[in-house]
């Protein structure tokens, strides 16, 4: 009797430890790891507008996880004062000394910035990067738009508006800036393709908007049959639009612009501008956190998270306007 | 004794300067749980380093009287030809090294000598010249940083030597040399005499342009030096290094009681006037101050600061 006993103690023991231990494997798969509170940094290239958008989709996100689960996000938005990577790698250090569920990343320079991010991870932070590429040899979630696709949708509707014939002049944003290079370089690709456009100048407005109005109203003076222009930066299209208004050339000059700076939106609506080839700044905060959050709960996320682009016209103008 | 330490404050140039950053360390430890963590004292260390030797070099110039605005530009081109000479001419890391710390001195040299020999005010011709270098750097790099710096010479950006960071232990060594030569060297004190007042400091048969010319030199090659720490620590050659080290330096240097007319203060004081400076900017991303108040808060505390070290200076006659 008392073997019977001790076989069925044994029995319910044996299947009780199986109980426990196959709730504790559901526990622990994937995402389902539950924290009352989450803190995220987030750290831009530097302070600008755009990046304010960036950080609106964030505390969006931060709003939507508390609606939905209940857990408190704390967005903590951390910009450089200039667009510099020592400065950048600065300010992911401090982020990294307080501790946080995770970083969230838009580099400068992916091989100016490597060293940091792995100081992060080997200190257990998670990272996301947006508008970026990665690193070399990382392999972090990047949330963000393609901005060579970008740049080629702005080219391809400047050449349509010019049925293919013209001079046209390329605005780079901050030369050292890996997107705003390669936008340039895009729309230069474009632009090369069509036998009837002629590239007659590139200007440089350093992302910011008096530069690129000085820049552009010197171009349109060396050139006066100027047809239109495309920009590499978010700031470029609104300088350049200020200097078609001095200069008198308002249907004159063609401008398709970059992003969706409220000036921009303005410009567009006063039909100084056709159109804007706009990442979606908003969208890539929002999903970065999203992001964040799922590696914290111990989710698996993807490579590349998309949010792409999209062309604002004068017919749609009205639903970006905030 | 007591009277002995507190007389030895009352008449320190630094106890102040010294006293406010003691005071920032407290308020900062008590604000954040995070300052006086290990790995943040760390990062505190190593940002001082390469704005320390900035600092250096710009307070030896202005005991002189002088500045050099294009220190930043030096220290990013140099980089960026150090980055040349490893990357794409194969050049041995350490010789490249070597040699960007040659040219940092000649640059530094160039700027002392359009200074001395066309009696050109250094704040005007270093504004330029920052133009010369950084356009040069712009030219050669297309804005394109240079990856692939060896790794033979990484442990002297990233490495750490008892707890610290390398480059914290260089800016020490450096600072060391700087208050050697500034405080116990006749070469220090033809610097103050030229400081304090050019043409006097001529008529007792100091060499005065000499002087300054061993000066700017030695700005160049602690530029050239933070340059390629910078290099060595990022691996890669970014055009944009050295583009935040053009006013801090100077405000610190200020604070540490290095005042712009010359002839009075230490590289040490600065040093103190640098540290002050790095801690209110590492405490302020620790309280998650937002960004748009972060130049308005630390600009408020750097003149507080000043303000202070000042009314002590005037309270107690240090100087």
């Amino acid at each position: 009797m008392k073997i019977v006993k001790a076989s069925v103690v044994l029995a319910l023991g044996i299947l009780a430890s199986a109980g426990v231990a196959s709730s504790a494997l559901a526990a622990d798969g994937p995402g389902t790891e539950k924290h009352d509170s989450y803190r995220f940094v987030v750290v831009p290239k530097v302070v600008h507008p755009w990046f304010d958008k960036v950080n609106q989709g964030a505390q969006q996100a931060a709003a939507a996880i508390k609606a939905q689960t209940g857990s408190d996000v704390e967005i903590q938005y951390s910009a450089p004062q200039s667009a510099n990577v020592a400065q950048q790698n600065e300010i992911i250090e401090r982020a990294i000394s307080t501790r946080p569920d995770g970083i969230i990343v838009d580099l400068l320079d992916p091989s100016g910035n490597r060293t940091v991010l792995q100081e992060a991870q080997e200190q257990g932070i998670p990272i996301t990067l947006f508008d970026s590429i990665n690193p070399e040899g990382m392999n972090l979630t990047t949330v963000g738009s393609d901005f060579c696709e970008q740049a080629e949708m702005a080219a391809n509707r400047l050449i349509e508006l010019l049925d293919g014939q013209g001079k046209v002049a390329i605005m780079m944003g901050v030369p050292t800036a890996p997107n705003h290079a390669e936008r340039a370089r895009c729309a230069q690709a474009v632009f090369d393709e069509h036998e009837g456009i002629d590239v007659v100048a590139t200007g440089v407005d350093n992302d910011d908007i008096n530069t690129a109005q000085q820049q552009a109203s010197a171009i349109m003076q060396a050139n006066p049959d100027l047809d239109g222009w495309v920009a590499s930066d978010a700031a470029g299209p609104v300088g350049i639009g200020q200097a078609i208004k001095e200069a008198d050339k308002v249907g004159k000059v063609q401008l398709v612009g970059l992003d969706d700076l409220s000036q921009m939106l303005v410009l567009i609506k006063e039909g100084v501008a056709d159109s804007s080839s706009a990442s979606r700044p908003t969208m890539q905060g929002y999903w970065s956190v999203i992001n964040m959050w799922q590696l914290a709960t111990g989710a698996i996320t993807p490579n590349h998270i998309d949010t792409g682009n999209v062309m604002i016209t004068p017919d749609n103008v009205d639903s970006f306007v905030e | 004794m007591l009277r002995k330490a507190m007389g030895f404050m009352v008449s320190n140039p630094l106890s102040g300067v010294v006293g406010v950053l003691a005071l920032i360390v407290v308020v900062a430890s008590l604000l954040s749980e995070n300052f006086l963590n290990s790995y943040n004292l760390v990062i505190i260390a190593r940002s001082l380093a390469f704005i320390g030797m900035i600092t250096i070099a710009q307070s030896m110039l202005m005991i002189l009287g002088e500045l050099d605005l294009s220190l930043g530009a030096i220290g990013g081109f140099c980089g960026v030809i150090g980055g040349i000479l490893m990357v794409k001419l194969g050049l041995n890391p350490w010789l490249a090294f070597a040699l960007c710390l040659v040219i940092g001195a000649l640059f530094g040299l160039l700027n002392g000598l359009l200074v001395t020999l066309l009696r050109l005010p250094s704040l005007v011709l270093t504004i330029g010249m920052a133009g010369v270098y950084g356009g040069l750097n712009l030219v050669i790099t297309k804005g394109v940083a240079i990856t692939g710096i060896p790794a033979d010479i990484g442990f002297l950006g990233s490495g750490k030597w008892a707890g610290l960071p390398v480059p914290f232990w260089i800016m020490l060594l450096f600072l060391i040399v700087a208050c050697f030569i500034t405080l116990k060297t006749p070469f220090g004190r033809y610097m103050y005499a030229v400081g304090s007042n050019l043409s006097a400091a001529r008529m007792l048969g100091i060499r005065a342009d000499r002087v300054r010319l061993g000066v700017f030199a030695f700005a160049g090659f602690l530029a050239a030096l933070a340059g390629m720490l910078m290099v060595a620590r990022l691996g890669s050659a970014q055009p944009s290094i050295g583009d935040s080290w053009v006013l801090g330096p100077i405000a610190a240097s200020v604070i540490g009681g290095v005042p712009t007319t010359g002839g009075i203060g230490t590289p040490l004081g600065a040093i103190f006037g640098a540290a002050i400076i790095g801690v209110i900017e590492n405490v302020i991303v620790l309280l998650g101050i937002s960004p748009y108040w972060q130049s308005m808060v630390s600009g408020a505390i750097v003149v507080i600061a000043i303000s202070l070290d000042s009314i002590s200076r005037r309270y107690f006659k240090r100087d």
